[in-house]
């Protein structure tokens, strides 16, 4: 888990990624490219440092554990925003970079340029306007489990190398009637590092570092947490 | 008295709904070419035309049995006739024109003038009676008469019908017609070269015997083949002088051709934007319900996309005409219209419950989207409104402007990333499952009540149990989400599941569940 955040540039978007994200690291910084930004940043009630693309980011090295650090590239430029990725992962080869794109074509660029996770801003909106229109139930459900603290929840379980749930098998755990939480996907060390989808129906045998992401009320998902954590004797 | 009795029956025929709503139904039929049923009228006419013709080319050679020329001569010419009669009718409201007349006298304290009333009436009709397209029409009828064998050639007038029945026949006299002046201007400059150098060719060949061209109308006909460049050179002059003649009316002639061409081609490229227009409402009118688009950008393009692959349809509005055709070369179906006015939508013939499944508001500015909101809201109280934020500051005005949905970008990304720091799997699983990659989704089946038991056993079912999980269940009455319901869960009218398997297994489920309750 990282501890750390940087968030570079500030506009509508990393504003609202800073103000989304400063809460739940040790360590925040937001960068901003120039003096205007600077001001903007400083009303808006954050602490900045000033960067310029040329700069070597051995100050980022200094500040921060660079292994736990997660970098959001938001500057309001694609290009510059494409540079910025490709200056970061050219000197920190293991820092997990979040880049902020306009669209596909210069998404394909980000990753190319060595983001770990890009965020598309026009398909994000487009694929929500759309589920909304087709899908509007869904959509409103998934927003408020996904984004809204409410009483229903998603979260990742690692199971601990001592839990209960070591050397079950997934059909044996009864995650609907004994937990009253659904279990969605399951990230099955022994068969890759991606997630795999529960209602694939796959047998998956339970080891120490698999994940299991469940959907459920948050007291529900607490009990669960407790059994996959209590150890097994 | 008779103006008495006859104002007194013009009020009576201008209250009395069956007479109105036959005339009304008459003139649909007639001349609303946006009337549904107008086109099998049309289609109708047609054929009985095509009939008519094919019957007179076989007549040439072959004899036509009784049945045939009776209902060419009587049946096909009578439906013609009721048609021209019934066109007379609708084309003025002698009733109104009455009542017209007589308030009008009675506010001037004047005594009713039925010559007057009678004087009005009979112009209006006579304007129909003299228009081309009445002409034709009653030329048509003529082959009723069919014992007069030169009357038979009227039939071809019954072609002539089809401009009246085909729009596009309609559109191409609508085009010429833009260029009266200049083909007129042509035509004069090319009969008065005709008359010149018929004249002309007449004075200096007529006197010579080896001449071909002896009479005034061979010099005519001469003038005529050579001007039009059809020269067929069965006559040509021998003269020397008739030979210049010649050299003078052949290069008028190029002339003439080009000038024609070029006065067509100039009308049909000017009107080409306001026919591809037409052609596009015209289109929108036959699509069915759709989605309406106001305003056209990359996240147009983006919705457009993603709404394509679910198969609606999508309609866009777009005032500026050069995204407008970017919007166009994106294959999409596009009106260059402005949203945020209300005589757009009568233009374009929307009818917003019939056809509008949601308008979605994504125009540059929140101060666009407000304004058109709130045009769409005086036209319609309840057609979905969803709209891009572009400043979370203006959520409120749009809420008051009647949008029930919007969505802001940053805001969207702000809570991403949050959830990407902390739970960066499961962030990926809902991703997935929203995006339907790898082929599981995420669906709503809609309910029925009575269904409970079966919905609950099949879930069980062998094929279903742990490849396919039941989130919940939406009540639409309570606007509920009930959590992961057990079985004793009463499901009523109108809830919805949310279901998340394979894409085929969904179909299955939804297949047997609503198979059983047939």
């Amino acid at each position: 888990m990282t501890r750390s955040a940087a968030v570079f540039g500030f506009n509508e978007y990393s504003r609202q990624i800073a103000e989304q994200v400063r809460n739940i690291y040790q360590d925040f910084a937001l960068f901003v490219i120039d003096q205007e930004e600077k001001n903007a940043a400083q009303q808006a009630g954050f602490s900045v440092e000033l960067f310029d693309l040329s700069e070597n980011w051995q100050g980022i090295e200094k500040s921060f554990d660079v292994e736990n650090l997660i970098v959001f590239c938001a500057l309001a430029n694609d290009a510059e925003n494409v540079f910025l990725t490709i200056s970061l992962r050219a000197t920190f080869e293991k820092l997990h970079i979040v880049a902020l794109a306009q669209d596909n074509e210069s998404a394909i660029k980000m990753k190319s340029a060595g983001a770990n996770k890009v965020l598309p801003s026009i398909q994000i909106a487009a694929n929500v306007i759309s589920d909304m229109l087709e899908k509007p139930v869904v959509t409103k459900v998934l927003h408020d489990v996904l984004y809204k603290d409410g009483l229903l929840n998603i979260v990742e379980i690692e199971v601990t190398a001592y839990s209960s749930f070591v050397g079950k098998y997934l059909h044996d755990i009864h995650f609907k009637s004994e937990y009253d939480v659904i279990l969605l996907a399951i990230v099955d060390h022994e068969m890759g590092t991606t997630f795999s989808f529960a209602s694939k129906g796959h047998n998956h045998h339970i080891d120490p570092g698999d994940i299991l992401v469940v959907i459920g009320y948050q007291d529900k998902l607490d009990v669960l947490i407790d059994a996959v954590r209590r150890r097994n004797v | 008295m008779v103006g008495r009795w006859l104002v007194a029956f013009a009020f009576f025929l201008h209250s009395y709904s069956p007479y109105r709503n036959t005339k009304n139904f008459a003139y649909n039929l007639l001349e609303n070419s946006h009337y549904p049923y107008k086109k099998y009228f049309d289609y109708g006419m047609i054929l009985l035309i095509f009939l008519s013709v094919y019957i007179l080319i076989r007549q040439v050679k072959y004899e036509m049995s009784i049945e045939w020329l009776f209902f060419n001569n009587y049946v096909i010419s009578f439906i013609f006739l009721i048609e021209y009669l019934t066109r007379l009718w609708v084309y003025s409201d002698s009733a109104q024109v009455v009542i017209d007349q007589y308030e009008s006298d009675l506010f001037l304290h004047r005594p009713f003038s039925l010559s007057q009333a009678f004087k009005t009436i009979f112009k209006q009709k006579l304007e129909f009676i003299l228009s081309p397209a009445a002409i034709i029409d009653l030329l048509a009828i003529m082959p009723f008469f069919h014992e007069l064998r030169i009357l038979r050639i009227f039939v071809l007038f019954r072609v002539l019908k089809l401009f009246r029945y085909a729009k596009s026949l309609r559109r191409l006299i609508s085009i010429l017609a833009s260029k009266k002046f200049e083909l007129l201007t042509l035509a004069l400059f090319a009969l008065i070269m005709i008359m010149i150098s018929s004249v002309l060719i007449y004075v200096m060949e007529a006197t010579n015997p080896k001449s071909p061209i002896n009479t005034l109308f061979e010099a005519l006909y001469w003038s005529v083949v050579t001007i039009f460049t059809v020269g067929y050179g069965d006559m040509v002059p021998v003269t020397p002088e008739g030979r210049m003649v010649a050299m003078i009316i052949i290069i008028s002639g190029i002339a003439v051709i080009s000038f024609a061409t070029s006065i067509i081609v100039t009308a049909f490229t000017e009107k080409l934007d306001e026919i591809k227009e037409e052609k596009m409402i015209d289109d929108v009118s036959k699509l069915g319900r759709f989605y309406l688009v106001c305003g056209y950008s990359p996240l147009t393009n983006e919705v457009v996309h993603r709404l394509r692959k679910a198969s609606k349809h999508i309609v866009v509005l777009e005032k500026d005409p050069i995204k407008a055709k970017q919007a166009q070369n994106d294959g999409m179906y596009v009106l260059n219209f402005d949203s945020a006015s209300l005589h757009t939508y009568g233009d374009i013939r929307l009818h917003f419950e019939r056809q509008v499944i949601a308008v979605i508001l994504l125009q540059d500015s929140d101060v666009a989207n407000i304004y058109t909101a709130l045009t769409i809201r005086e036209l319609n109280k309840k057609v979905p409104l969803h709209s891009i934020l572009h400043k979370p500051e203006n959520r409120k005005k749009l809420l008051m402007a009647g949008i029930d949905e919007m969505v802001n970008p940053q805001e969207l990304v702000g809570f991403m990333s949050k959830k990407i720091s902390n739970q960066p799997i499961a962030f990926e699983v809902i991703h997935a499952l929203r995006s339907e990659h790898g082929g599981t989704v995420i669906e709503e089946i809609i309910l029925d009540s009575g269904m409970s038991k079966r919905f609950f056993e099949l879930l069980l079912h062998p094929l279903f149990h742990q490849r396919l999980s039941m989130l919940g269940i939406y009540q639409r009455e309570t606007q509920f989400f009930a959590f992961n319901p057990s079985s004793s869960f009463a499901i009523a009218a109108g809830d919805i599941a949310i279901i998340v398997a394979k894409r085929s297994l969904v179909g299955e489920f939804r297949n047997l569940l609503h198979r059983n309750k047939v």
